[in-house]
């Protein structure tokens, strides 16, 4: 439910910005929260699919062709998971801030980066350079929010 | 399940949706009905989206009402100084006087630098000079009344000799009965008229302003109001106290 309402809100912040700024990947940036708090033993299927389902609901709201972010967030999650997996659940402390930030960064970078390189054109690149930025503070909070449940689990 | 058999499911199930996205990629863009699919996705969306489309449009409104206002207010003040610009070259031509609507709308602001206490009735410096246009004897004004006249200039930066300077003498007229005087100060904040020929019926309240004295301060500009008669001479002349129209304890900002 949470992905829903991140994809809606994420939605709802492109139109209100009507392309004057690019809004970040909210949607991906909850899988990948939710991907580094899920159980060893789980097994990822929804997050494969969560992802694919937002990804062909974007195309098909603003791009206009299904694949582009469809694509890209399923390689976000296989990265993902194959990333986080390969680390066993103990040595997931603090020390893997800097881990954590890279994973969430590639989920606001692939994305967006697959039409770019696909379709091209200088103004494409300027966008998907501006998005970087602007997700900046959207990855902080994120990482805020890491950090303090982490702490909260290790009390 | 151990986690070998969840990695592979993982696996099958990540490949196969990548092979899904990547067919999509390929032949969607050719198919009739994705456009359907879009089209019903988009009026699906109206709803959720339906306050961030109104926000945004509001906002837009405002930013056009806003620029469209500023570029009307730009307009209207290039007007206005152009219009006040021809109406006293017109009034220096023909020697006609000059009302203070005449001249407020070209006015601009400079800041009082420096009041000293030594000389807090002779002289004011401002925050403009040269390279604001100011000139040597250029009238300086406070609420639309002459305050003074520039005494000297440097680059950035001018001295102000006040109306109520002991050194400051200029010719001024009574309008209601056009007598011609000299406005003097008296280093102490009072200003008065003098030769005034005795006589001639003049009352509190009515209004002076400059004559002809020269082709900086055209006449016309207002002064002030008769305040009463200080003194009648032997030699047949009058002098009056003047009410200037500048406050001068309460200015901190002046108009050139």
């Amino acid at each position: 439910m949470i992905l829903v309402i991140l994809w809606l809100i994420q939605d709802f912040l492109t139109v209100l910005s009507g392309g004057g700024m690019q809004i970040p990947g909210l949607f991906m940036l909850g899988i990948v929260y939710r991907l580094l708090f899920n159980d060893d033993s789980d097994v990822n299927l929804w997050a494969i699919w969560s992802a694919f389902a937002g990804g062909i609901l974007w195309d098909l709201r603003w791009i206009g062709i299904p694949g582009f972010f469809t694509l890209g967030n399923v390689i976000v999650v296989l990265i993902l998971v194959q990333v986080w997996g390969s680390i066993p659940p103990q040595g997931r402390t603090g020390g893997m801030f800097l881990l954590v930030f890279i994973l969430m960064e590639i989920s606001q970078l692939i994305p967006p980066m697959l039409p770019v390189l696909i379709l091209g054109g200088n103004t494409g690149w300027s966008f998907f350079l501006l998005q970087q930025f602007y997700s900046l503070p959207a990855i902080g909070f994120s990482m805020y929010l890491y950090s303090k449940r982490l702490r909260n689990s290790a009390k | 399940m151990d986690n070998t058999q969840n990695t592979t499911r993982e696996w099958v199930h990540g490949l196969t949706a990548l092979i899904l996205a990547l067919f999509l990629l390929g032949v969607s863009s050719g198919l009739g009905i994705v456009k359907n699919i879009i089209d019903i996705w988009g009026a699906l969306l109206f709803v959720p989206e339906y306050p961030a489309v109104v926000m945004r449009d509001i906002y837009l409104d405002w930013r056009s009402w806003s620029r469209d206002k500023n570029s009307l207010n730009s307009e209207v003040i290039k007007l206005r100084e152009e219009n006040a610009q021809l109406r006293i070259d017109l009034a220096k031509l023909t020697g006609e006087k000059i009302y203070s609507e005449d001249i407020n709308p070209k006015l601009k602001t400079a800041r009082v630098a420096l009041r000293a206490p030594m000389s807090w009735w002779n002289e004011i410096k401002i925050d403009k000079g040269e390279i604001d246009k100011i000139t040597q004897g250029m009238p300086i004004f406070y609420n639309g009344y002459l305050l003074g006249r520039v005494s000297s200039v440097s680059t950035m930066s001018s001295w102000v000799e006040l109306i109520t300077s002991a050194s400051f003498m200029i010719p001024a007229v009574i309008e209601e009965t056009r007598e011609l005087g000299l406005i003097v100060g008296d280093g102490s904040g009072s200003v008065a008229l003098r030769y005034i020929p005795a006589g001639r019926g003049i009352k509190s309240g009515m209004k002076v302003s400059t004559a002809m004295i020269g082709e900086q301060l055209p006449p016309g500009l207002p002064i002030g109001k008769i305040a009463g008669e200080i003194s009648s001479g032997s030699d047949g002349y009058a002098t009056y106290k003047i009410d200037p129209g500048a406050e001068l304890s309460k200015f901190y900002t002046v108009n050139y």
